[in-house]
């Protein structure tokens, strides 16, 4: 593998001497290590710089004694054709003043024909070329760098030691309102800022002459003269000389005030957002993956137990809190952070770093980052403890009020209890005043018949006594007796019926009351009919008016021997029972005034006789109602014996046997 | 034969003249009947009897008043009175109201004879 040779330089020669040309050339090409090589030939200036144009040359020979163009005059045309190509003149006028004016017009070397050997040619050739290069390396340079300056929006300055211009940007002359960089130089800041920059300005560059040290990313605060302002961030270095000694400063500063702004809003946001948080009772804090606190409000930091929230961030529960409750609390963070769900306001009782306890609402939200992974946790938590005592109230109050409500329905029942018996009184009452109403009637009644009766009797009884008209008169007379004492009777009954409510009750003994009802009753009996008496012998005596109850009794016994006209059993029992509920053989309204374990004394009637038809049971205590012939009964006996056994708190039920008669219960409370 | 005097008071005239017609027949009382009650003080004051019938419910006067006119009159304190009155029964009154003696209308001639010889004595033998 071989080395490629290296492009060689092309050479232009321009010259109408083809002796010389060719010398030229021998000259360029004789050494085949030669790195140039004549590429091209003119004859002319015109075709010379036509070929000059082409820029396809690295150096050209130049004859001035062309067919076109002598002298000097031809190096300034070739020149400006192409600025970068280094023209190296071929005079045949060996001339000082001559040669010093082409390179003044632009030749790179001035030799003379003649004089010249390959040697001289191959090395003018060559620091032509070489020169032209590093000149054209460094006019780039220079526009590269004029073009940074011009164009960076950053202000770039140099200054001397005394710390004044001598070279500013666009950037800096269009902030300073000036129309060309060079009004500035030898100005200093004074000129151009207002004090409080300057005098900071001219600080800071004396230091860095002094030490040497740059000023690094300073941010300043520029005032200037007109009265603008504006932030900038600003680098100064010194300037040195060849030999290392400062001479100036040089700098470049950019403007931030928008930056600054923008930093300046979010500090403003950052601190409304701390705000927020801080003055909110609730706590808030932000959390690691592995529980590290990255941000806390103050509540928090509080119920950490510190004021100062560094105290807090970047620690975990375990620096607050025994082993145990702290491992609960990460237990429970580590479960939300798992489940990446959200725990919303879960009730826990909780005990703060200063041991006070409190009812929360708690709710923890996995914080996830770009890729769904959670990184952490956010925690909010408030303080719920007055609004479970209160519950608490609430519901003691709501049982006590369901309680009370208890109590009021048994008022209330109490109430429906009075009512009731206030609406039997009332019914009691009425039944009084009808009573008062029959009593009036029954003794208008009584004196306006009885009167007339007493005449007749009278009057029956002479004609008794007188001599019968014929033997029938005497019977008649009898009939006319009867029916008279018949009506006496019924109005008779009707007395005792509306005669005045009011007993005189005294302690009676039952059992006498019944043995002369019996006496009383002696003459209704027929023959065939037999009395049994089994009356227990250590009765109680009762509170009892006994007259009336000895009508009732006999009342009952006179119905009892009227159903019995062929004869019979009428059986008298009378025992003490102490009453285990409420049964069959307590009826009437007045039953409720008879209680559990109450000790009671019974009368039991039982005749053989007829009984009662069943469909006729439920009337026999009205007045007027009777199941006797015409003329056997009144139909008031049972009417008034009810009378009086409800004046006395007494029951009375009346019943068919099942083999025959009836059965009569009568029970008093002893 | 000394015959017992009796004055009825009672505004029914048919049942006081019955009574007269009665007992005057035995011919062993002599009857003044008085049908007004508000007479009847004067009447006895005129008749001067041995015993007062008195009828308790009467037109313008309560027979209790008329006892009470009788009762303090120091010429008739002395006569006894018997009520007649159709508006009680005797099972009820025990025989008496007020204190004094009383029968029940319609009343037997049984009774009266019985009642008589109560208030004034033994009446020699004779039957009614």
């Amino acid at each position: 593998m071989s080395i490629p040779p290296p492009v060689k330089n092309r050479v232009l020669i321009i010259d109408d001497n083809p002796g010389d040309i060719f010398l030229l050339r021998e000259m360029i090409e004789e050494d085949p290590n030669s790195r140039f090589q004549v590429a091209g030939e003119a004859g002319t200036l015109e075709e010379g710089i036509r070929r000059l144009q082409e820029r396809s040359f690295d150096v050209a020979l130049l004859d001035l004694q062309l067919p076109d163009s002598r002298g000097l005059d031809t190096i300034v045309q070739a020149h400006a054709a192409a600025h970068d190509v280094p023209i190296i003149v071929m005079s045949e006028i060996d001339d000082e003043e001559l040669a010093v004016r082409s390179v003044q017009m632009g030749a790179h070397e001035h030799l003379l024909k003649g004089r010249v050997d390959a040697h001289i040619v191959q090395r003018t050739l060559r620091y032509a070329v070489e020169r032209a290069r590093a000149e054209a390396q460094l006019a780039r340079e220079r526009e590269l760098l004029q073009t940074l300056l011009e164009n960076i929006p950053d202000r770039i300055y140099f200054k001397d030691r005394e710390s004044r211009f001598t070279l500013i940007n666009r950037a800096l002359t269009a902030l300073f309102g000036l129309h060309s960089p060079e009004q500035a130089y030898g100005k200093t800041d004074a000129d151009f800022y207002g004090q409080e920059h300057a005098g900071e300005a001219l600080e800071d560059e004396l230091h860095v002459m002094e030490t040497g040290e740059p000023l690094l990313g300073k941010v300043e605060f520029e005032n200037l003269a007109d009265g603008r302002k504006s932030w900038s961030l600003t680098t100064k270095l010194p300037l040195r000389d060849r030999k290392g000694g400062i001479v100036g400063t040089c700098g470049i500063s950019r403007e931030i005030s928008q930056m600054k702004e923008m930093e300046e809003q979010l500090e403003t946001e950052r601190n409304l957002l701390r705000a927020v948080i801080d003055n909110l009772p609730d706590l808030v804090f932000l959390k690691d993956i592995e529980g590290h606190y990255l941000l806390n409000n103050m509540a928090h930091v509080r119920w950490l137990g510190t004021t100062d929230p560094a105290d807090v961030r970047g620690r975990t529960v375990y620096d607050f809190f025994p082993d145990d409750v702290a491992a609960d609390f990460h237990r429970g963070d580590m479960a939300v952070a798992d489940s990446r769900k959200a725990l919303i306001n879960q009730e826990e009782h909780m005990v703060d770093a200063q041991g006070n306890h409190s009812w929360r609402l708690t709710s923890k939200i996995p914080w996830l980052d770009e890729d769904g992974r959670t990184v952490g946790l956010v925690c909010i938590s408030r303080d719920v403890t007055e609004q479970k005592r209160a519950e608490e109230r609430l519901k003691k109050a709501n049982a006590e009020l369901a309680e009370n409500r208890e109590e009021l329905l048994r008022a209330v029942r109490n109430l429906q209890q009075a009512h009731g018996e206030l609406r039997e009184v009332q019914l009691q009452l009425i039944e009084a005043e009808k009573m008062k109403s029959i009593g009036r009637l029954a003794a208008g009644v009584a004196h306006e018949v009885k009167n007339p009766l007493a005449i007749l009797k009278l009057g029956l009884e002479f004609l008794a006594t007188q001599k019968p008209a014929d033997e029938q008169t005497p019977e008649i007379l009898q009939e006319m007796g009867e029916a008279l004492e018949r009506a006496d009777n019924v109005i008779r009954g009707l007395l005792d019926f509306s005669a005045p409510k009011q007993l005189e009750v005294k302690r009676e003994d039952l059992n006498a009351i019944i043995n002369n009802a019996l006496q009383l009753v002696r003459g209704e009996m027929k023959n065939g009919t037999d009395v049994e008496r089994d009356l227990q012998s250590n009765l109680p005596p009762l509170p009892l008016d006994a007259g009336k109850i000895s009508q009732v009794f006999v009342n009952l016994f006179t119905n009892a021997l009227h159903a019995m006209d062929e004869g019979g059993l009428l059986a008298v029992r009378t025992f003490v029972k102490q009453l285990t509920g409420v049964g069959t053989n307590i009826s009437g309204s007045r039953s409720e005034s008879f209680r559990v374990g109450q000790n009671l004394v019974v009368a039991e009637i039982d005749d053989t006789g007829c009984g009662i038809p069943e469909d006729k049971l439920a009337k026999i205590f009205e007045p007027f109602f009777t199941t006797k012939p015409t003329g056997r009964g009144t139909g008031l006996g049972l009417s008034v014996v009810k009378t009086i056994i409800d004046l006395h708190g007494a029951t009375i039920d009346i019943r068919n046997l099942h083999e025959a008669g009836v059965r009569v219960t009568l029970m008093f409370q002893s | 034969m000394n015959k017992k005097r009796l004055l009825v008071v009672d505004d029914e005239s048919g049942f006081t003249r019955l009574l007269k017609l009665t007992l005057e027949k035995t011919g062993r009382y002599v009857v003044r009947e008085e049908n007004d009650g508000t007479n009847a003080w004067l009447a006895a004051r005129d008749f001067r009897p041995d015993i007062v019938f008195l009828d308790i419910v009467m037109p313008k006067i309560d027979g209790g008043d008329v006892a009470q006119q009788i009762r303090s009159d120091p010429m008739l304190a002395h006569v006894p009175i018997v009520f007649l009155t159709a508006i009680v029964s005797e099972k009820e009154t025990k025989n008496e109201i007020g204190g004094f003696p009383f029968l029940a209308k319609p009343v037997s001639l049984d009774s009266i004879t019985k009642c008589l010889a109560e208030h004034l004595g033994s009446v020699d033998g004779g039957t009614v």
